[in-house]
């Protein structure tokens, strides 16, 4: 319980709360917890929008990972294409685009849907209410965050996704299965998983 | 208009900056120059043109030297790290940054700095080196010199991923003779990489997978002092890498595995594993990455030549998986190359998976574009058609999958294109299909000639060897073939530079006239020309004079009005068959020039005396004439083509036959035969006999047994001579079967 725990920390990046259960419970943890400062600054780089500030970061910590994964460079540099666009910097971005996002699509034919669909930001006049509008959401932030750090992991030997959440999708998969089979004690509220007794 | 970029430097800019003499300026500029590459392949083209990467290897030079004059010693690393990050980019997956980093004299001072006591040095410079050698033009590395080895196990014990890492990549590279393979075994190198398997990290286990199959490859030695003493157990941790989490591992394993099979009958030939791995590698396609494009290869390495596999592998489903995945459409090259290559391997060999494939049904939305294929197949179509025959539905069945066929002849990538044509040369090997005329439509011929003009010249022949199969077509009329221009464009190809494209179009036409009509072989041969035809004859590759030689051979089998074609032109071609034959490099081309003569000599007397003259041109020389040379060869289907030239000259009832018959009594010929009449080959003993029944003889007639399923010897004495002779001339007509690709 306790390495899932611990893994479920490390995964998602928490340093300090890992290194206090790390103190507290004597788990060890199955990452080097300096690296995971390094992989969370990017995170959260991302996270506010400072995407160059971030590939500097992911660059320093290891230059393979966006030499070897031209998916994940792509929707970086789109990312910065959005941020310009979203801070009203219109020429800038038309000169990015042109210069930075053209020739990945030229480099990959599989880019080049995604590519126009950005691109096409720059043709409204009010962007937020654009038919691909959904580009500057704060999520579109996230899935590039969350990319980066599963990328970071990949490269670091450890698995991208913490065992926790796959394991609480198995235990309510498994009640559903028995629910048909059998009357048991189960949990129905995840948050403070109590054990209910089965109605009558 | 303000320009957006006023903050950041231009390239050249940047490039002068390296060579500055402020630390800060240059480390800074160092910096911008490999966050500006690391990932983007234009700007490294752009760099490498303004000459970065000699700049940022003199960097790493100089901060060699300050380490060694202990100079400011933080400043330094970051110096080297840098620049090797910055040169490892440069040669992340392309080549030319490879070369420009070698060119640069970078290598050894990489090598030098792996010593170096900074670990973020010795990751920077590790990751640069692996980039290297992932590249074909990595320096080869010597593993038979000792301090060689002793540095890549040195390599290989460190604890540092990066750096073990390197040592097998060094491995897969650079290790390709069996000598190099033993070598590697014997210091030991296998049961390190065995120990990275069972306990390395996931990066160490890969790079572990791809090193042992190096070693493996083609040496069944080496794999069975492998898996020597301990019974199986080093295999079984490659075979449980195989049911690994990882999709990247899983498919390591299955290659590695397959490596093993293929070059030892020993191992892994149970069908269990056989099953396993071909479910494993079909359930790897579903990965939508890397290791989905490269699982297909890995596939067709799995069943290719092997018929018991590609029966396992249709009994598993394998073609409506792969038919599944062409069908959604938008595929990586890679994959799709992938895809149609494994498919031409599954139908290679077995009518059940080419049948299979062409019973595929398409998506509802494209119900439509079979039907112009019907069309020019003379069904009408005014209306959605209801197929009247089985035969016109399995028409249309085929027509659907066929369409997806087209669609990859007309792909802008050229190895899709050439991977189609492969995929159509397999399926059109069904001599059934062809009878019942399911390719020689306009969906698959017009873009297959199309590519007859490709740029690129593996495409050309590729599409050359689909179309040798579907001109061989005995039942519909080839005409659609000509018209869109194929037969011109064939001929056009025959005079191509490149002698793969001349020898294979050369096939094609020898195919596409196979048992053709008069009209059409006197339409090819006025294209062709005489002129052209025998200086093909005389071309300097073997393998286009043994097709020219063919195509005449079947240009002048059965009319008699067709032989004239070797005397065209003050008998330009037959002088080029004497000549060729005289000088014949491979049994293949005496084959193919005595087969063409013996055809001309079936025809009159003037055709006979013709050949005869060209036998005997270099008698009374010291040289033997080539036909006692052909008579002793060890071919058997020289010896029988030669024979049968004979049988054809002293046919009885010709009225120059005596006459001829003692010539080549003269010439030794006559008893050269009669010793070969307990010649091993049964086809020998047939031609043979011909020549006997001028003068026949109970032991020879005794020593042939049934012929090629036509009449038993006692049956055929019974004949009139009439009917003897009637036989006779079928048989001495002696075609060309077409050699199917």
């Amino acid at each position: 319980m306790n390495k899932l725990v611990m893994n479920f920390l490390v995964t998602e990046g928490y340093v300090e709360a890992a290194e206090k259960f790390q103190m507290e419970s004597g788990t060890e943890p199955d990452i080097d917890l300096a690296t995971i400062t390094d992989r969370m600054a990017v995170k959260k780089a991302v996270q506010s929008g400072n995407v160059e500030d971030a590939i500097e970061k992911v660059n320093d910590l290891n230059p393979e990972i966006l030499d070897t994964n031209p998916q994940l460079f792509f929707h970086l540099q789109q990312q910065r294409l959005i941020e310009l666009i979203r801070n009203g910097k219109i020429e800038e971005a038309l000169e990015f685009a042109q210069e930075e996002l053209a020739p990945r699509g030229e480099e990959n034919q599989s880019f080049l849907e995604e590519l126009e669909r950005t691109v096409s930001l720059l043709a409204f006049e009010d962007v937020s209410n654009c038919p691909v509008g959904e580009l500057l959401d704060i999520s579109q932030r996230l899935k590039t965050a969350s990319e980066v750090n599963a990328a970071i992991l990949t490269s670091q030997s450890h698995e991208k996704d913490p065992k926790l959440p796959s394991l609480l999708k198995m235990l309510i998969w498994a009640q559903n299965q028995l629910n048909e089979k059998a009357a048991y004690p189960r949990i129905n509220d995840l948050s403070n998983a109590t054990l209910e007794d089965p109605t009558v | 208009m303000p320009s957006a970029t006023v903050n950041k430097p231009r390239p050249s800019e940047l490039l002068s900056r390296l060579t500055s003499a402020e630390p800060e300026v240059k480390v800074r500029a160092l910096r911008e120059v490999k966050n500006q590459i690391i990932g983007n392949r234009t700007k490294k083209l752009s760099f490498l043109k303004l000459g970065a990467v000699p700049a940022v290897a003199g960097i790493l030079a100089d901060s060699i030297d300050d380490v060694t004059e202990n100079n400011n010693c933080n400043n330094t690393n970051n110096f080297l790290v840098q620049s090797a990050a910055a040169l490892g980019s440069f040669a992340c997956g392309f080549d030319a940054g490879v070369q420009a980093v070698l060119d640069a004299g970078a290598f050894p001072n990489l090598l030098r700095l792996l010593a170096n006591p900074n670990e973020k040095v010795v990751d920077a410079v590790a990751r640069a080196l692996r980039m290297i050698y992932q590249s074909k033009l990595a320096p080869k590395y010597d593993f038979l010199q000792q301090k060689n080895m002793e540095f890549l196990i040195s390599l290989l014990n460190s604890e540092k991923e990066t750096v073990s890492g390197l040592g097998a990549s060094i491995i897969t590279r650079s290790c390709e003779t069996n000598l190099e393979q033993k070598a590697l075994f014997d210091a030991g190198i296998l049961r390190k990489l065995n120990s990275l398997l069972e306990g390395g990290s996931l990066s160490q286990r890969d790079a572990s997978l791809e090193s042992l199959a190096t070693v493996f490859r083609n040496n069944p030695e080496v794999i069975s002092k492998f898996a020597g003493p301990e019974i199986g157990r080093p295999l079984s941790s490659i075979i449980d890498l195989a049911k690994d989490r990882y999709p990247r591992t899983r498919l390591l394993a299955c290659m590695c595995l397959i490596v093993i099979r293929n070059a030892s009958p020993h191992f892994l030939q149970d069908i269990g594993i056989k099953t396993k791995l071909i479910h494993i590698l079909l359930e790897l396609l579903d990965d939508p990455g890397q290791v989905g494009d490269e699982a297909p290869f890995a596939f067709s390495s799995l069943i290719a030549q092997k018929e018991d596999l590609q029966k396992l592998a249709l009994e598993a489903n394998a073609i409506d998986k792969f038919h599944h995945h062409i069908k959604k459409g938008s595929l990586h090259p890679r994959r799709y190359e992938g895809i149609l290559l494994a498919l031409a391997d599954m139908c290679s060999k077995l009518e059940s998976c080419r049948t299979k494939f062409l019973s595929l049904q398409a998506k509802p939305s494209q119900s439509l574009e079979p039907f112009k294929a019907l069309a020019s197949n003379g069904i009408h179509t005014a209306t959605k058609p209801k197929p009247s025959s089985s035969r016109d539905q399995e028409l249309m069945l085929a027509s659907f999958v066929l369409n997806l066929v087209a669609d990859a002849l007309t792909d802008y990538n050229a190895g899709v294109r050439a991977a189609a044509c492969i995929c159509l040369k397999s399926v059109t090997r069904s001599i059934q299909k062809l009878s019942a005329g399911y390719f020689m439509n306009e969906t698959i011929v017009i873009p297959l000639v199309q590519l007859f003009l490709d740029p690129s010249t593996s495409v050309q022949v590729a599409a050359l060897g689909a179309t040798s199969n579907i001109v061989v077509d005995f039942t519909t009329s080839k005409s659609i073939f000509v018209q869109c221009g194929g037969m011109k464009q064939l001929i056009q190809l025959a005079k191509s530079m490149e002698s793969s494209v001349r020898s294979n179009a050369l096939w094609a036409l020898k195919n596409f006239v196979f048992q053709a009509d008069n009209r059409l072989k006197e339409g090819v041969f006025s294209e062709l020309t005489a002129s052209l035809l025998s200086s093909l004859i005389r071309d300097p590759e073997p393998s286009v004079q043994e097709q020219a030689l063919a195509l005449v051979r079947n240009l002048v089998d059965g009319c008699i009005n067709l032989i004239e074609f070797v005397f065209a032109e003050d008998g330009l071609i037959l002088g080029a068959i004497g000549r060729q034959l005289q000088c014949a490099s491979k049994a293949e081309i005496g084959i193919q020039g005595m087969y063409a003569l013996c055809n001309v000599a079936s025809g009159n007397e003037f055709h006979r005396e013709a050949v005869m003259q060209l036998l005997f041109t270099q008698m009374g020389d010291k040289n033997q004439s080539f036909v006692v040379k052909f008579l002793q060869s060890n071919d058997s289907q020289l010896r029988t083509a030669t024979v049968w030239t004979i049988v054809n000259l002293t046919c009885p009832s010709s009225p120059g036959a005596p006459c001829r018959l003692e010539k080549l009594r003269n010439a030794g010929i006559v008893s050269q035969i009669k010793n070969m009449v307990n010649d091993p080959c049964v086809d020998v003993k047939v031609a043979i006999f011909f020549i006997f029944r001028i003068s026949p003889c109970e032991n020879s007639a005794r020593a042939i047994y049934g012929f090629r399923g036509q009449l038993s010897m006692s049956v055929f004495i019974h004949y009139s001579e009439y009917k003897r002779q009637e036989i006779l001339k079928q048989l001495v007509f002696q075609s060309s079967s077409p050699l199917f690709f």
